[in-house]
């Protein structure tokens, strides 16, 4: 009996600016089934309850690289990386290739052992194991484009959970139901049989589930289970050494670091628990598994680890991705040891038509059309004014078929509406003010499903991105749209292209991959005008000044540059900018920007906006020094006019909307805020386990 | 064994006396310790015929409840049988039911097809199909065939049942999202009320049924005095 709060549209004066602050975008992320770190990429691969996988680079301040959409019924139980390829296991039943360069899965095979629990290749990277719920452990060869059935191990009588290889490729551990069976690789014998207890009080009663496994290279097994036990086993004589019961609860993942001298286990209850392999003398004779710390991140059950060199990432129903570096590996106090959290996506999912005045909303499943609201009258800077015409949901539009919704747009007149999935394309006429819907169906054969959409300021070209970094343009009529050409960039671009930005003059189109490529095209002639200079950091926002037709382009590391189309140089000002170097708080920002917007009435302004804040750059004030505040807004309104003058810099930064999902400016100058407070996702989500406190 | 004796005795008729005597002292003479008979008392003279029939007799006696019992049994799983196949028989539709469902949809597309040539007839025929279908076709349904779910998608929802089962199931002591939420405003380091009363927007019908009762509260109070 929990409601999800109504639709509201405030709208609020601020400074010079009314504000539209949009709470109905009703977003709610899915929970974080499996993760896998690749040492070799530094790459983290997520995977979601509604079978998303995210890529996260772990080497470009933690920035969602990649999104593959999800699909209906996928199920993804366990992720692996062989190399630098992907693997997923299901449970309907099959194993998964992506395609990382497409963002879509290359191939499946079924492994015919009923749902698939688990996934693990060997050190060498010649063979994955699989465990299904028939009680086999399928064997695949690692082929060079493909894999292919081996054999089957001895089939066993109860689904295998969980499994691990020893690091020689010759050992496989397995988490049953009850116990632990420990198999030949060569011959596929079971050799031992573990048995696990299934503990006191109700647990006695039910069978005990072996959650998760890890084989290490001196033969010892780690078990984590759901009477909340994490054991240590002696592999080669399958005896049991220790026991420790870290919860009441399960204990639903494990990982350990790659030296295998630290592992931690997730629980039921949102800790992580770190075990580390100590000696309690000095002579370091006598190595010992000892629990040492304990995180409390998560609110929820944590499903999935990963264990890098340096930090230990956690991920569970909570949907939240949680960094903890660890304080022994990396210097205290400074950015690299400050914990991370990412609880929203690194890219939009609010498409808004400025000259309309109505809003896209992407979610997996369905695109939602909202009219905003309207108001009289002018009020204090702060205050609310009064709605004359609440916001109204226009359209629901349901996807079809099983793919998830990959990306979509909303032309600026609102005219068009575009969605891509990885097998299919759509777009759609709006007509009677975005009332009534009909799709277009003589679609041209070269509109193939893009990665990113983008329609052109006058609604008459879209701009969809096709594999190889290339742009297809089509020009929008009805009843058939014309296929116009394709952009194409220099040879040996694979990568996906994530951002999308036409100029308002019809002109230019700027495109960025995830190898921080940055191309620009000349619209007229339908050619590559230029390639920005390559910066090490992802670009996560752009978008092209409508009167100077300089380029603004922000980073994963927060840094900002300003690139003149027409000099094909960077700016004065991006340059005065870099060699005084950004403040030390706004390069600390852990959420990265992603949009980048321009102010009509005032050409030397940039608004930028990111989870916690928006900020206007104003390039005719100076820029802050390392000495100034940073977030000053607050204060400067409090000193009399004169002072202020002298007191502010560039950054204008406003933190009153949290959590922000989108921030746009409409043709009448209104600001749209669009926020989604953590508080509404976190009520929704599924039920945590009850924890008894003291005096409650 | 009284019960026994006692059809023994029935099947016997009228027994001997003598016999049904001897055989009483034997089970009695059987049980040393007890001391119906004196040891003064010389043996009983019992003869070979007798104590043959005697032999005969308990044997029959024991082949007869060997055979009732096989019999009993063998009615009670008739029985059980028979409950079977009527409980089975009335899961499925009778077999009348069905036809007439076939011969309406028959008799439904011979209508269609003759409405333009007889509509006189069709008229007669179409009554006879409502009549048909009223008084068979109780309520207002359809029937359609379900849609065939494949072999993987069951075992996925089988194999996300017992995930499901093993984390929110019986005995996995959890609680609800507004009560952890709660629990921490109170444990906060800015001490608030629980969620419901922080947020307006939540526990709505419970506000509601608040609401109301103290509605009819006040009402309650206000009759007496006035």
């Amino acid at each position: 009996n929990l409601n999800v709060p109504k639709a509201r549209n405030r709208k609020i004066q601020m400074g010079e600016f009314k504000v539209h602050r949009i709470r109905f975008f009703d977003y709610m992320p899915s929970a974080i089934r499996a993760m896998a770190f690749s040492t070799r990429t530094e790459r983290l691969a997520l995977a979601r309850a509604d079978g998303a996988l995210e890529i996260f680079n772990f080497s470009d301040n933690y920035f969602q690289e990649k999104v593959l959409p999800g699909h209906d019924g996928r199920a993804v139980e366990a992720l692996c990386w062989v190399g630098p390829r992907l693997f997923s296991a299901g449970l309907n039943g099959e194993i998964t290739e992506y395609d990382l360069e497409n963002l879509r899965p290359r191939y499946t095979v079924d492994a015919y052992g009923g749902p698939i629990w688990t996934i693990g290749v060997n050190s060498q990277g010649t063979l994955l194991a699989v465990g299904c719920e028939d009680g086999t452990v399928k064997m695949f060869e690692v082929l060079k484009e493909r894999i292919q059935f081996q054999r089957n191990l001895d089939r066993q009588r109860g689904r295998i959970i969980s499994l691990s290889w020893h690091p020689s490729g010759t050992l496989i551990a397995a988490g049953m139901m009850d116990m632990i069976r420990i198999f030949d690789a060569e011959t596929g014998r079971a050799t031992h049989r573990l048995v696990v207890d299934r503990g006191a009080g109700a647990s006695k009663s039910k069978e005990v589930v072996v959650w998760s496994i890890a084989f290490l290279s001196d033969y010892t097994i780690i078990s984590s289970d759901s009477a909340g036990k994490v054991q240590i086993w002696d592999g080669l004589n399958g005896t049991l050494i220790r026991t420790h019961l870290i919860t009441k609860w399960d204990v639903l993942a494990l990982s350990v670091s790659q030296d295998e001298s630290s592992l931690v286990a997730g629980t039921s209850e949102g800790t992580v628990v770190q075990f580390q392999f100590l000696s309690s003398t000095v002579d370091r004779l006598d190595k010992d598994w000892v629990r040492t710390r304990t995180f409390k991140n998560h609110s929820h059950d944590v499903r999935a680890l990963a264990h890098t060199e340096t930090a230990v990432v956690s991920g569970g129903m909570d949907t939240q991705l949680v960094v903890r570096p660890l304080l022994d590996k990396v210097e205290k106090n400074t950015r690299e040891s400050a914990i991370r959290k990412v609880s929203f996506p690194h890219r939009s999912l609010v498409c808004c038509a400025k000259k309309a005045g109505v809003l896209l909303f992407q979610f997996p499943d369905h695109l939602e059309l909202w009219r905003l609201g309207e108001s009289d009258g002018y009020g204090k800077p702060g205050g609310s004014l009064p709605v004359k015409r609440g916001p109204e949901k226009l359209i629901q539009l349901k996807r079809k078929g099983e793919d998830h919704i990959c990306c979509s747009a909303l032309s600026p007149c609102g005219g068009w509406l575009a969605y891509s999935t990885v097998t299919s394309f759509r777009l759609y006429r709006l007509l009677n003010g975005s009332i009534s819907i009909c799709k277009v169906s003589k679609l041209p054969k070269d509109l193939r499903p893009a990665h990113q959409l983008c329609f052109s300021t006058d609604s008459s070209k879209l701009f969809a991105s096709s594999s190889n970094s290339s742009v297809v343009v089509v020009a929008l009529n009805e009843p058939e749209c014309k296929y116009l050409g394709t952009l194409k960039a220099k040879y040996g671009c694979r990568q996906p292209v994530h951002l999308l930005s036409a100029s308002e003059n019809g002109k230019w189109l700027a495109t960025a991959n995830t190898d921080c490529e940055v191309h620009v095209y000349n619209l007229d002639k339908l050619k590559l005008h230029c390639t920005v200079p390559v910066y090490g950091s992802c670009p996560t926002a752009m978008a092209i000044h409508p009167t100077t037709s300089n380029l603004v382009v922000v980073h994963a590391d927060q840094q900002i540059f300003e690139y003149s189309l027409v000099k094909k140089e960077y700016t004065e000002w991006s340059r005065r900018l870099q060699k005084q170097g950004l403040h030390s708080l706004w390069l600390e920002r852990d959420t990265p920007i992603t949009h980048v917007t321009f102010n009509p009435k005032n050409p030397a302004h940039i608004i930028v906006q990111d989870l916690f804040m928006f900020c206007i750059i104003d390039k005719s004030l100076p820029l802050p020094e390392a000495k100034n505040v940073l977030y000053n807004q607050m204060t400067l309104r409090s000193l009399p006019e004169p002072d202020r003058v002298l007191h502010s810099h560039g950054f204008k930064i406003c933190k009153d909307f949290q959590h922000l999902l989108c921030v746009s400016l409409l043709e009448d100058h209104s600001l749209v805020v669009v926020e989604r407070p953590l508080l509404d996702i976190v009520s929704q989500l599924p039920a945590p386990v009850r924890q008894k406190k003291f005096a409650t | 064994m009284t019960l026994q004796n006692n059809m023994a005795k029935n099947q016997r008729g009228e027994a001997a006396p003598s016999s049904r005597m001897t055989g009483r002292e034997r089970q009695m003479g059987g049980f040393s310790l007890l001391l119906e008979s004196s040891d003064d008392e010389g043996p009983e003279e019992v003869t070979f015929e007798d104590s043959k029939a005697d032999a005969r007799r308990s044997m029959k006696r024991a082949l007869d409840t060997a055979r009732r019992e096989k019999e009993l049994l063998k009615e009670k799983r008739r029985k059980r049988q028979e409950l079977f196949q009527e409980q089975k028989k009335r899961k499925l539709l009778s077999a009348e039911v069905l036809e007439e469902i076939d011969s309406t949809k028959q008799e439904q597309s011979h209508v269609k097809a003759e409405e333009e040539a007889e509509p006189e007839e069709v008229e007669g025929r179409k009554r006879n199909w409502k009549q048909n279908a009223a008084r068979n076709l109780k309520g207002n349904y359809t029937v359609t065939t379900v849609k065939q779910s494949t072999l993987a998608s069951s075992q996925l929802k089988a194999a996300e049942d017992f995930l499901h089962s093993r984390m929110y199931g019986p005995g996995s002591r959890r609680t609800t999202s507004n009560e952890m939420l709660s629990l921490e405003n109170k444990m906060g380091k800015n001490k608030s009320a629980a969620v419901q009363f922080v947020k307006k927007n939540w526990a709505c019908q419970k506000k509601a049924k608040a609401e109301k009762l103290k509605k009819t509260w006040i009402h309650m109070q206000q009759i007496p005095s006035s």
